[in-house]
Parts: structure tokens; C-alpha cells; sequence
């Protein structure tokens, strides 16, 4: 548009002054033409002179070279036509005037011949030929001719007259002369500055008058608009140099899509006519309508300039129509004509899966394109290649690119599953679009490295970018990071629309202490690590509450009050926090709350989201829900009591362990059902939180002085008196049983009273009393405690302090009741303990061998006697038969059904070789595999070996026994334990119980077992 | 830092123990439930002694009496910008907690000099330069607090070893 003023503004001002001037002076007298002559003569005036007396003779001697000639006869032609004379005349009066003050003759004829037109017309002649100055000088220098032709005639005194009132003329045409000459000096280069505008001048002069040229709107296809203007500018460049330029001056639009001034285009020119000649042919403008022209006082108004949000990239926009119609798209390039833009959208594709293939092709439908109901478009998900190949294979295809992942699609182009799609402008909407978390998030840059920001940050700044006034309060810290006062930092004491009054700091030098106003978008609020802030806004942690940890620009990262976890927002979303609470002000739900997720599920929060809620629930497993997916919520019940793993009370904010796995600890939350919530503060994962059931947990403290159970003081503490009458401290109680009472289904014989002799089993039991059901008759009677004493029921052998261990949480069958298990064989398991028992009941005696031989050979000396039994836990299964060859061995050590369980081990295929059977030996110390693997079982057998036959010897009946090495491993015990077993063996082992294990088993055991192993190796 | 402190303490007592060790009581129960505590701005290390014992007020409608007790105390209270020592006490992979006395201190990792780093050597995390510098759970660490937060009854700061002189003391 510029150029059409470059191009057309000389024009016009040329027209205007020169062309005139020439026509004015040819016309009319002297005067006339002087007054409106251009400044050009007013300005040369003086200077002129002594360069025409130069130029003169110049001129002369060019006149044979017709230069002059011809250009004087441009100028002169018609009067050559009349008269030649008068060009000869001319001729000569150049040299008149060149030698002042000789008589002319050719001029006094001249002037005889028609004096006073002749006069007249030398002055205009001479004007002609020597344009602009020469008005004036005939009359100056005709003076002194005039003088030298007085002489010859009388009648000359009239002339002499009008030569006097000529020169007045003159004079007073110089005068006016000169006088406009020095307005124009003095005012015309003025006027003619402010039209070229590069000075600064205020606003209100430059509004346009009416004589400005005029703009005209004209109607055209809305959308259109710029394609037009672009069109009118290619058609004034072409016929710039044409004989009929455009006449207009500007051509523009101020569309905006869905504004009032869509289709309306306007142009700035003189005259209605040539609006249409411009508009002309061009397509899309409504030549219908006819230009109207806007009145004067609003086409300041049209031309405002309005601040344009600038599109750039990794801006969010939504699409205004078509498929993706209301989809969130981000900004992906800019083109540089700003009509287009690149986006990414996550394309609704269906992968031809809903076509049809079966319908008939209808040839209108395929060339008509069929708009889609919106309603059933495909649920926006990443481009996926492989349900793309399913059906299409032929329209896809891969892009050959740095990056792996460009597919073509149906001639559309997908990157990292994002349709990347070319679109106007005017198809986006960039206002208001408002994306929420759910929608960045798809276009979040997954992947980002260490996944502390996954959320593309500097993206979201872009949309959000819209720094309001209502981000700051009196009292903020804030900090100016642009501009001249860059780095100074205060608190805001005042804000009013942009700008914010800011008391600066100390530590700023000269500024220290003052009031400075900045603008907002200069400012940003300044935070220094260790505030305690609150997100106020802006982000998906709105009304989180931490620490600051860091601080770089203007993101902040800060470590969560809740859950000590380090989030990441901008400053201007922060704010100091004066209180101290958690998130979630606005949650039905709080941190930690113990919530029904269903019939069978519970859980506990363990993060609170402005929309969402993060929930542990009893298996350990962490969802995110929404608050309407929680049916209700569980009050914490005050006085929820549970028993932990050792029977101990724990309630509410005691201190548990784990008992296995990490051994996590923690306070109690929450007792549900058996599950108990725990919550470790320094446990960054779910808040701290873990879950477990009762049974795996162990009280590590009490809450400190609760025990008094139901609230109130404890006033035993605090009363001497009742102190005092208290049970004296510092001896030790006995340890009590807890929980349930291990006496319960045991098999008791009364000792003592009136039913002494009496066998049953306990039913129930108080701390003194059990209730024993009696074998002999159908009744149930209560006895005390230390009436009784346990008894193994299948053996009837009395256990020995058998309740005292129960009641200490002992392991509670004692070894002696064993034994006689062992040889049930089904038994056995127990029977591995009951070679422990005896141990304790007999103290160091039966202790020791089993502890020797189980820092020697583990299992080998222990299983020496009793051991074997513990296999027998095999024995349970009927491997027997099946066992091969070491089943058989087992089986004839077993010599009965007792051995079965030996046999077991045959069974179990893992033993199968032979040889690591050898490391039988071991297998009867408990059977643990590794022990065995320990013993080294490829070489016990041939020692075992050796001596089982003098087992199987005892036992005779297990032909595989000898056969098979194994045995040996058993027998190995056999053999140490040769003299007491075989009654063990043969006659029914209860018969000796308690006592075998203990005595010659034992000791002999160990010596044996140190031998062997040498003899092993 | 280290104050003495006169502290106002409001104790009741019940009615039982009305009497003539009515005050020893008082005495007694302001020990037991002051020292050590922590009002959520500093931590009462010791009561030094007792400067008065009001008079008692019956409180309406419960039968307790009410004493006010002034006291002198030994306090601590941390500082912004104080420079402690304290041990740590778990090392996570975004910084570790230290404690100082009865305080809480999270160390982030952006307030860790960047040439330790976070390793985990087994089941022990631990932030090392792989020379002499470690922290582990159990080191002692020298550090400035940078931030406080009181809660009744506890206090939780953040702190920074990214400055000359602060990190594990090597023993």
C-alpha cells in the first residue's frame, strides 16, 4: 500500500503546480502568473542573475548547433509560424540585452511599428524564452534603452509614462514577488514537511480532512478478504507503468473469522469509480453491492490497530470445525505468510473399521462427499501403524525421516502417533481455549528426561501466558527480570490495572527503599528456597502447600507438605502460605482417610487432587479415582483394637513393624477388618502408606501412656496414694500368654483331686481354670490349670512342664509327646521338633548334641535319631510306593508304616539321584534341601551306604533299602544311634519316648557325626 | 539455637489429688509433659526451675483446678539460616532426611552439591562423589536450614549442603 503512494503522490503535485504555472502565464498578464508562480521562482530570484549573464553567450553559441534553436522551437512554434521577425527580433534583443545602453535599431522599429502590443508582447516573448525570471528585467533594464531612444522623437513622452508606470508595475510585482518568495521560505517548506511525515506530530493533526481521499467499503466473500488484497496489490504493481495506473491508494481488510467486519473490504481512493475499476474482476468480491463510502470520523476507528494475539508454536488452539471440530490442537509451525499454520491433533482415525464393505459403490456417493455425522466420529487416539495395516494397508505408508515414527496415512502425514495437518488460521480458534489437564496431558512430551516435568512446561506458559493484574496483592515479593531495573526486587504495596507501586528492597544500591511503579508483564513473583508457599491457581496442584526447593525463573519447584513430594509450577502460581494445611480444602475426602471403595474393598487416600483422589486400597494396590467412584466414606472408629502378630493389643497410632519382607514401620492409620493401614513419614511412595494384614505386623511401641484404656487420666501415675497400693515395680511378671490360649484342643490328664487319672481335652479356659472334656464320660468339668498336665494324646505320655511351655508361647508341643509320633510316622513333622524338646525340658543334656551336630553336619546328627522322623513329613506322601529306589530304602529303614514317611523323600523326585540322598544324612536334620545340598550328597552315600545294611539289618523288610544308597543317609543315624533305636524302631518307639532322644541318641549322635564326616570325605 | 526461656504452662489437676502436694503434683505433671515436647516453634530441652505456681481456680463444671505455672526453660529453636548438625536417617532418591534433635530435615537434591549423586550400592542408597564425600542413613551431615515449618507438636525444615563447608563430617 505504500507504494501506491509513492507511486501516485508525485503525480498529483505535479499536475497541480508546474503544468498551471505555464498555462497561467501564457494566458493571462504578468501579475496573475507571478502570484501564482511556484515557489521554485521566488527562490532562484536573486541568484539568477549573474548566471544568466553567464549563461547568455553560452546560449548564443549553441544557437548554431540548434540545440537552443530547438528548444526554443518547441517552445515557439506558432510564433514562428507568424512572423520570422519576431524571431530575429528575439535574436537581437539578447544582444540588446547584453550590451546595455546601445540603441537598438531593429527594436525602435519594432516599437514604431505597433508600440504598445508590441511592448506588451517583447515581455511575454521574452517570459517565454526565458522562463520565470525574466518578467521582471525587460522592465529594469528597459529603463536605460528607453533613455537612450528618447532623443529621437517628441513622442516618445508618453512612453516614457508608461515605461515609468511599468516599472512601478514592475516593482510592485517584484515586491509581491519577493514577498511570497520569503512566505514560502519561511512557510512552505513547513507545509510541505508535515505532508511528508517524518516528523513527529501529534495524533489529532494527523486525522484525515476532507481532502484527504476517501475509503470505500466494498463486500466480498467472507474469508476471503486477504486473498483479495493480495490480488488488488498484484493488479496495481502490474498496471503501475500502464496508461491507466490504479487510482487508489490502499486496500484493506480488518476480517476477523466470525467478527462483524467479515466480509467487508475496504479501499482508500479518490473516487467511487475508481474503487470499481480496482475491484473489477477480481473473483469473490461482491460487485453488486455498490462501495460505500465511511464517513470521515470513522475511518480513524477502522484503522486502529488492534494487538493481535500472535499465533507461535506449542501454543494450544482448538479447531473450529470438521472432524476434530472443538479438539484441542497444538501449534506445531507458523507459516510465514501467517494465513497457515501446522497443528497436531490427536487424529480420530477408525481404520476403515466401520466401513462397509459390502455396500454397493455408488458412484454419486464417490464423488459427492458425504459429510460424516459428527456424532459417530472415533474417539481421538494416537495413530497406531498396526490397526492402520489391518485394513489399509495400501494407504499407508512410511515416511523416510530422522525420526522413525512419520507414517502417511490416507495422504495425511503422522508423527509419534500426532496427525501433523496444514489448516488456515481461520479454522483454529485462538481465544478462550482454555485446555484442560486431561487434554495437555495427551500432548504432554512423554519421555522427558528423568520424567521430573513430563508436562511440556514452556508450552502451557505459551497458552497461559496472560499475565493478570489480579495475579499480584499488596504484600507480594515480587521481582522486576526485564528491563532497565532487571534483578531489583520488592514487596508490591499498591496495584492498579497494569502497574504495581513496589517498595524495593534493601540491597538494591541507590533504588534501596524507594517506591518504583513497574508494569506487570516486567514482573514476576520472587520466592527464595525454604518459603513456605501455596499453589493458588493454574495447575493441577491448586492448594498443594510446601517448602521451596528451587528456583529457576520463574518455575519453582517445592517439596509437598502431604506427601514430600516436589512438584513444579510457576511463581505466579504461588503464593506465601500463612497456614499450614494440606491440599484438598475443597475434597469431601482428607489425606489418609480410610474410604469404601465397594462390598470388599477399602482403601486409604493417600493424595488428595483438586479433581482426583489417589487410593491405597487393602491389597496394596494404588488407584486414582474420582470422588463420586468412593461410595463412602469409613469413620475412623476411636477404639479399633486388633491383635498383631505375638497376640499384643495395637490400636490407633501405635508403632508397627513388619514382620517379614521390607520390615516397613510405621503408625497406625487405620484398622479395618484384619487389614491394618500404616503410615511412615519418611517413605516417599503413597504418601508413606503401606497396608498389611495383622497377622504380619508386630507392636514395636505403644502409643506412649494409653494403655489405660478408655480415655480419662491415668491416676495411678499421678497418685501417690493409689501408687503406693499398687503391685511394687521392678519385679519382673511373669510372661503372659496372650491372645488365644494355647491350652485350647490340648490333650490334658488331670493330676490330681477327685478325677485325678482323668484324660481330656481342654475346651476352655480362663487364666486359672480349664473346662476339660473327659474321654471317659460325656461331661465337661472345670479344673484348675495346675491340675493338669498335658499329655500326648496318641501316646498318653505325660509332657513334662508341657503347660508351663504353652503358656509361655513356646512352641507348643513339647518333644517327649513326639516321639511316639514319630513312629506314627504320619506325625513326623512334629516330631523333628520333638528331637528339640527334650532339650529344653532337660536342659543342657539333650541341648547339646542337637546344637553340635548342627554346627557340624547340620542335619545328619540330628536327624541321627529324630530326624529321619522329620522327613517323614515327606512320609505324608504316598511317594512311598512310587519312590524308586531310595523310596525303597526309605521304605526299609521305615521297616513299617512309620518309615513312610521316609519313603516320601522318594518321592520327591529332587532327591531322586541317589546320591544327594546320601546327603540323607542331612535330610534328617529337618530335610531342608539346602542342608542337604550342604552335606555334599553325592559322597554320604557310600558311608551311609556302608552302614545301612546293618539298619536294614535291624529292620530286614526293605530289600531296596540296601540297595539303594540312600538309605545310608538314614541309616547313617542308625547306625549312631544303633543302640537305642532299633527298640525305638521295632517296638513301637512310645515305649521310650522322652527317654531316647535324650540319652544315648543324643550323645551318640554327635561323636559319630564327627566321625562320619571325615569319613564322608 | 540454645535459649533460656520463661514459659507459661497451664496445668490442671483433679480433684483427687487435692491436698497439701497439691503443687508437687502440678510440678510433677509440667515436667513430665513439657520437657522434651515441642510447641511446634522450638523444642523445650529442660525446665530449669519454677518461677511461680498461681493460685488455683476451680474449672466450672468439671471439679479440676487450674494453675497457671510460670517456668524457666531451656529451649532450642532452629533458624532460618542456621547451620546445624544432625544424622541422617533415610536416603531417598530426591534427597535424604536429617535429624536434628528433634527436628526434621529434608535435604533435596537440588540443594546437594551436583557432584553427589545419587547411588544405590546394594540396599543401601546413598549420595556419593565416589571419593570421600557419602551420605548414607547413619552419617553425620552438617547443613543449613532453609526453611521451617512448625506444626503443633512437631517441626519440619528443608536444608542445604550446597555451600562451602557443609556436608557429611568426615570421620
Amino acid at each position: 500500500m505504500a507504494s501506491f503512494l509513492d507511486q501516485d503522490f508525485p503525480d498529483e503535485e505535479e499536475e497541480d503546480f508546474n503544468p498551471q504555472q505555464e498555462v497561467g502565464s501564457d494566458d493571462e498578464d504578468g501579475q496573475r502568473g507571478a502570484e501564482d508562480d511556484g515557489d521554485d521562482d521566488g527562490d532562484e530570484q536573486q541568484p539568477a542573475r549573474p548566471e544568466r549573464s553567464r549563461s547568455r553567450p553560452q546560449a548564443d553559441e549553441e544557437d548554431p548547433n540548434g540545440d537552443e534553436g530547438a528548444m526554443n522551437g518547441t517552445v515557439g512554434d506558432e510564433d514562428e509560424e507568424h512572423d520570422e521577425e519576431d524571431e530575429e527580433d528575439d535574436d537581437d534583443e539578447d544582444d540588446e540585452d547584453e550590451l546595455e545602453g546601445q540603441p537598438s535599431r531593429k527594436r525602435r522599429r519594432k516599437q514604431k511599428r505597433n508600440q504598445f502590443i508590441d511592448v506588451e508582447a517583447e515581455v511575454d516573448e521574452e517570459d517565454e524564452e526565458e522562463p520565470e525570471e525574466d518578467d521582471e528585467l525587460p522592465a529594469d533594464e528597459m529603463h536605460p534603452d528607453d533613455l537612450q531612444e528618447l532623443p529621437p522623437g517628441a513622442d516618445r513622452d508618453d512612453r516614457k509614462h508608461r515605461e515609468l508606470d511599468r516599472q512601478r508595475e514592475a516593482q510592485f510585482q517584484m515586491d509581491v514577488e519577493e514577498e511570497a518568495a520569503r512566505l514560502k521560505e519561511r512557510y512552505g517548506r513547513q507545509s510541505r514537511i508535515t505532508g511528508a511525515g517524518t516528523a513527529i506530530v501529534p495524533q489529532r493533526l494527523l486525522l484525515p480532512t476532507p481532502d484527504d481521499p476517501r475509503i470505500f467499503r466494498m463486500k466480498c466473500r467472507p474469508g476471503k478478504e486477504k486473498e483479495i488484497v493480495i490480488a488488488i496489490q498484484g493488479r496495481v504493481t502490474d498496471r503501475a507503468t500502464s496508461r491507466e495506473p490504479m487510482r487508489i491508494f490502499s486496500a484493506f481488510e480488518r476480517a476477523k473469522p466470525g467478527s462483524p467486519l467479515a466480509g467487508n473490504l475496504y479501499i482508500e481512493a479518490r473516487r467511487v469509480e475508481d474503487v470499481a475499476a480496482a475491484c473489477e474482476g477480481i473473483s469473490h468480491v461482491f460487485m453488486g453491492t455498490k462501495p460505500l463510502m465511511v464517513p470521515l470520523e470513522e475511518m480513524p476507528d477502522l484503522l486502529k490497530v488492534q494487538k493481535d494475539k500472535q499465533l507461535e508454536a506449542g501454543m494450544y488452539v482448538r479447531m473450529r470445525r470438521g472432524l476434530y471440530s472443538g479438539d484441542l490442537a497444538q501449534v506445531w509451525e507458523v507459516e510465514e505468510n501467517g494465513t497457515m499454520v501446522t497443528v497436531r491433533i490427536v487424529p480420530r482415525l477408525d481404520y476403515g473399521m466401520n466401513e462397509d464393505a459390502n455396500a454397493p459403490i455408488d458412484e454419486h456417493n464417490k464423488r459427492k462427499r458425504v459429510a460424516k455425522p459428527l456424532a459417530q466420529r472415533p474417539p481421538p487416539r494416537l495413530f497406531n501403524e498396526n490397526e492402520a495395516r489391518k485394513k489399509h494397508q495400501k494407504y499407508l505408508q512410511k515416511q523416510t525421516g530422522l525420526s522413525n515414527n512419520i507414517w502417511s496415512y490416507q495422504n495425511k502425514e503422522y508423527e509419534n502417533g500426532f496427525l501433523i495437518e496444514s489448516v488456515r488460521v481461520n479454522v483454529l480458534q485462538t481465544e478462550d481455549v482454555n485446555p484442560t489437564l486431561e487434554e495437555v496431558t495427551k500432548f504432554a512430551t512423554s519421555g522427558a528426561e528423568n520424567g521430573e516435568e513430563s508436562l511440556d512446561l514452556a508450552a502451557l506458559a505459551a497458552t497461559l501466558k496472560t499475565s493478570t493484574a489480579n495475579e499480584f496483592l499488596p504484600g507480594d515479593k515480587v521481582e522486576i527480570f526485564r528491563g532497565e531495573q532487571k534483578g531489583v526486587g520488592g514487596r508490591s504495596v499498591q496495584v492498579y490495572g497494569d502497574v504495581v507501586k513496589i517498595r524495593v528492597d534493601p540491597g538494591n544500591g541507590a533504588l534501596s527503599g524507594q517506591t518504583l511503579e513497574a508494569p506487570i508483564k516486567d514482573l514476576r513473583k520472587l520466592f527464595k528456597e525454604g518459603d513456605h508457599v501455596k499453589v493458588i491457581g493454574g495447575s493441577k496442584y491448586t492448594d498443594e502447600v510446601g517448602l521451596v526447593v528451587r528456583m529457576r525463573d520463574d518455575r519453582v519447584t517445592l517439596l509437598t507438605d502431604s506427601n514430600n513430594a516436589e512438584i513444579t509450577v510457576f511463581s505466579k502460581d504461588l503464593r506465601e502460605a500463612t497456614d499450614s494445611g494440606g491440599a484438598g480444602a475443597d475434597s469431601r475426602f482428607a489425606l489418609f482417610d480410610l474410604v469404601q471403595l465397594d462390598a470388599s474393598t477399602i482403601g486409604c487416600v493417600i493424595k488428595v487432587d483438586r479433581e482426583s483422589l489417589r487410593v491405597m486400597d487393602q491389597n496394596g494396590s494404588v488407584r486414582t479415582l474420582l470422588p463420586s467412584n468412593i461410595s463412602n466414606k469409613l469413620e475412623r472408629r476411636r477404639n479399633a483394637a486388633a491383635t498383631d502378630r505375638d497376640g499384643n493389643e495395637m490400636k490407633h497410632d501405635d508403632m508397627v513393624k513388619e514382620y517379614s519382607g521390607e520390615q516397613k514401620a510405621g503408625r497406625v492409620l487405620h484398622l479395618h477388618r484384619n487389614f491394618v493401614f500404616a503410615q511412615n513419614r519418611e517413605r516417599l511412595d503413597n504418601a508413606g502408606v503401606w497396608v498389611t494384614r495383622f497377622n504380619q505386623v508386630q507392636v514395636i511401641a505403644a502409643k506412649g501412656g494409653k494403655s489405660a484404656g478408655a480415655g480419662g487420666m491415668d491416676l495411678t501415675k499421678m497418685n501417690p496414694a493409689v501408687k503406693q497400693n499398687g503391685p511394687a515395680p521392678g519385679t519382673m511378671p511373669p510372661p503372659q500368654a496372650r491372645g488365644r490360649d494355647r491350652l485350647i484342643g490340648k490333650t490334658v490328664k488331670i493330676r490330681t483331686g477327685p478325677s485325678k487319672g482323668m484324660i481330656g481335652i481342654v475346651k476352655d479356659s480362663t487364666d486359672l481354670e480349664a473346662k476339660v472334656e473327659l474321654h471317659a464320660k460325656n461331661k465337661i468339668i472345670p479344673v484348675k490349670k495346675d491340675m493338669l498336665a498335658l499329655i500326648d494324646p496318641s501316646s498318653g505320655q505325660t509332657i513334662t512342664n508341657g503347660i508351663q511351655q504353652l503358656l509361655m508361647g513356646r512352641p507348643p508341643p513339647t518333644g517327649a509327646g513326639r516321639t511316639p509320633s514319630y513312629a506314627a510316622g504320619a506325625r513326623t513333622p512334629a516330631y523333628a521338633m520333638g528331637g528339640r524338646t527334650p532339650a529344653y525340658a532337660a536342659g543342657a543334656g539333650g541341648r547339646t548334641p542337637t546344637w553340635k551336630q548342627d554346627s557340624g553336619a547340620k542335619t545328619p546328627a540330628f536327624g541321627s535319631g529324630t530326624s529321619y522322623g522329620g522327613n517323614s513329613g515327606f512320609g505324608g506322601q504316598t511317594a512311598y510306593g512310587g519312590g524308586g529306589g531310595g523310596g525303597g530304602g526309605g521304605g526299609g529303614g521305615g521297616g513299617g508304616t512309620s518309615y513312610g514317611g521316609a519313603t516320601s523323600y522318594g518321592g520327591a523326585t529332587s532327591y531322586g539321584g541317589a546320591t544327594s540322598y546320601g546327603g540323607g544324612s542331612v535330610w534328617g536334620g529337618t530335610g531342608g534341601q539346602s542342608s542337604w545340598n550342604s552335606v555334599g550328597g553325592g559322597r554320604t552315600p557310600a558311608p551311609s551306604g556302608s552302614k545301612t545294611p546293618a539298619y536294614g539289618g535291624l529292620e530286614a523288610p526293605t530289600p531296596g533299602y540296601n540297595s539303594a544308597p540312600t538309605p545310608g543317609g538314614y541309616d547313617q543315624p542308625g547306625g549312631l544311634r544303633d543302640p537305642p533305636t532299633p527298640d525305638v524302631f521295632r517296638g513301637g518307639s512310645y515305649q521310650t519316648p522322652g527317654g531316647y532322644p535324650e540319652t544315648p541318641g543324643g550323645w551318640a549322635a554327635e561323636t559319630p557325626g564327627a566321625d562320619d564326616a571325615p569319613g564322608y570325605d | 539455637m540454645f535459649f533460656v526461656k520463661v514459659l507459661e504452662h497451664t496445668a490442671t489437676l483433679h480433684p483427687s489429688f487435692f491436698g497439701a502436694q497439691a503443687s508437687e503434683f502440678i510440678i510433677d505433671q509440667l515436667y513430665r509433659d513439657r520437657e522434651g515436647s515441642n510447641t511446634g516453634t522450638m523444642m523445650i530441652i529442660a525446665i530449669i526451675d519454677i518461677e511461680d505456681i498461681s493460685e488455683p481456680k476451680i474449672v466450672p463444671g468439671s471439679g479440676y483446678a487450674q494453675y497457671n505455672v510460670s517456668y524457666r526453660a531451656i529451649v532450642w529453636r532452629p533458624f532460618r539460616g542456621e547451620v546445624v548438625d544432625g544424622m541422617v536417617n533415610s536416603v531417598v532418591n530426591n534427597g535424604f532426611f536429617v535429624e536434628v534433635g528433634g527436628l526434621n530435615v529434608f535435604v533435596s537434591k537440588a540443594m546437594i552439591p551436583s557432584q553427589l549423586k545419587f547411588t544405590m550400592e546394594g540396599a543401601t542408597p546413598s549420595f556419593t562423589d565416589g571419593t570421600e564425600q557419602t551420605v548414607e542413613r547413619g552419617s553425620q551431615v552438617r547443613l543449613r536450614i532453609k526453611g521451617l515449618r512448625g506444626e503443633m507438636g512437631t517441626m519440619y525444615a528443608i536444608g542445604s549442603i550446597r555451600e562451602d563447608y557443609l556436608g557429611p563430617l568426615l570421620q
